[in-house]
């Protein structure tokens, strides 16, 4: 195995690792962690079986194989980026929700005048 | 009355006492939508009830937020003004007319027969060219469709509790009132120069605003009804 394929495992292993301490510590959902998982996986499988990028390349009809690397990773962060926005949204329209249903529940009224004597 | 504020400390509580001599048996809520400054403070010491969000949502919710408290509370009829003293308590009481005449969304516009604050010719036109638009698309003549001054009642109360547009509501909102098919009608009222604070909309957001609202009203046309 050459240096270079080392060293993409290397990192695969590296990012798995890290990502598996943040979902042990609860710090992401298991949806997002089989997903990453998934890249790592991705990534190692291509440093493993370097033709495989030759074959995929020839599959799209692109010429310069790294093209179609860079395709794959471009329309898989856009993607994700897409995913995340989307996600954003869905949390303010609840936080607004929530926020909404706290300012009624603490509403504040007035103090009715005192009366003589008191 | 729903009155909506953000940073209005100075203008208030003058408003709030306007609107309580001019319809004295009146509720008056102010929604204070996340102010920094004492606006809750100064509402509460003017006799208004005051809800206040934990921090700033927009008018679109605050709007909403009014009218959520109003169909909890068994309110048949709401009326939302604007905290900075823009809209004359003296034209209240025609806005509720028409609700009681049947209407279920009454917008105030500056465009009747009532003498009014005139705005910048920018946002008359910019105004003009948006009234054009949420008229073709409610599919009837509408003079004013950024007048935040409106009443609402029948099924619009409950309707525009639960479901407001992002950000700036009430051209949306009219195009919306008028696919769920509520009577819509327009009433003259008189606008006066704000009280005090700052207006939230400088040219730059005012361009803004146009090229969003426009977007929003054009996705409205792709939508299925509610």
């Amino acid at each position: 195995m050459s240096r270079s394929s080392l060293l993409v495992l290397g990192f695969a292993a590296a990012f798995a690792l890290a990502i598996v301490a943040s979902a042990r510590a609860r710090r992401t959902d298991e949806r997002h962690t089989l997903v990453w998982l998934f890249v790592c996986a991705a990534v190692a499988a291509l440093a493993v079986w370097r033709h495989a990028i030759d074959i995929l390349a020839q599959a799209m009809g692109i010429y310069y194989a790294p093209s179609a690397l860079f395709f794959l990773c471009l329309a898989g962060l856009l993607w994700l980026v897409f995913r995340q926005s989307l996600e954003v949204a869905r949390q303010k329209t609840q936080l607004r929700k929530l926020a909404q249903e706290i300012a009624l529940l603490s509403e504040r009224r007035p103090e009715p005048p005192r009366s003589e004597g008191q | 009355m729903l009155l909506l504020a953000f940073r209005e400390e100075a203008a208030i509580g003058a408003t709030v006492a306007e609107v309580r001599a001019a319809l004295p048996g009146a509720d008056v809520l102010v929604v204070d939508d996340g102010s920094p400054d004492r606006t809750t403070e100064v509402a509460l010491s003017a006799g208004a009830r005051v809800v206040r969000h934990p921090f700033n949502l927009g008018v679109a919710a605050a709007e909403s937020t009014g009218l959520r408290y109003a169909a909890r509370h068994g309110y048949r009829v709401a009326l939302r003004m604007d905290g900075d003293g823009q809209h004359d308590p003296a034209s209240a009481a025609a806005l509720l007319e028409a609700v009681a005449a049947g209407a279920e969304l009454a917008i105030g516009t500056r465009f009747g027969e009532v003498a009014t604050f005139r705005s910048t010719v920018v946002r008359r036109a910019g105004n003009r060219l948006l009234a054009r638009v949420v008229s073709w698309l409610a599919g009837r003549d509408l003079t004013d469709p950024t007048s935040g001054y409106r009443a609402f009642g029948g099924r619009a109360l409950p309707f525009f509790a639960e479901h407001f547009p992002h950000d700036y509501p009430e051209p949306e909102s009219l195009v919306w009132a008028s696919r769920q098919g509520f009577a819509l009608r327009e009433v003259p009222v008189r606008m006066r120069p704000r009280r005090g604070g700052r207006s939230s909309l400088t040219p730059l957001r005012s361009a803004y605003y146009m090229i969003k609202v426009s977007l929003a009203l054009l996705l409205e046309i792709s939508r299925s009804r509610r």
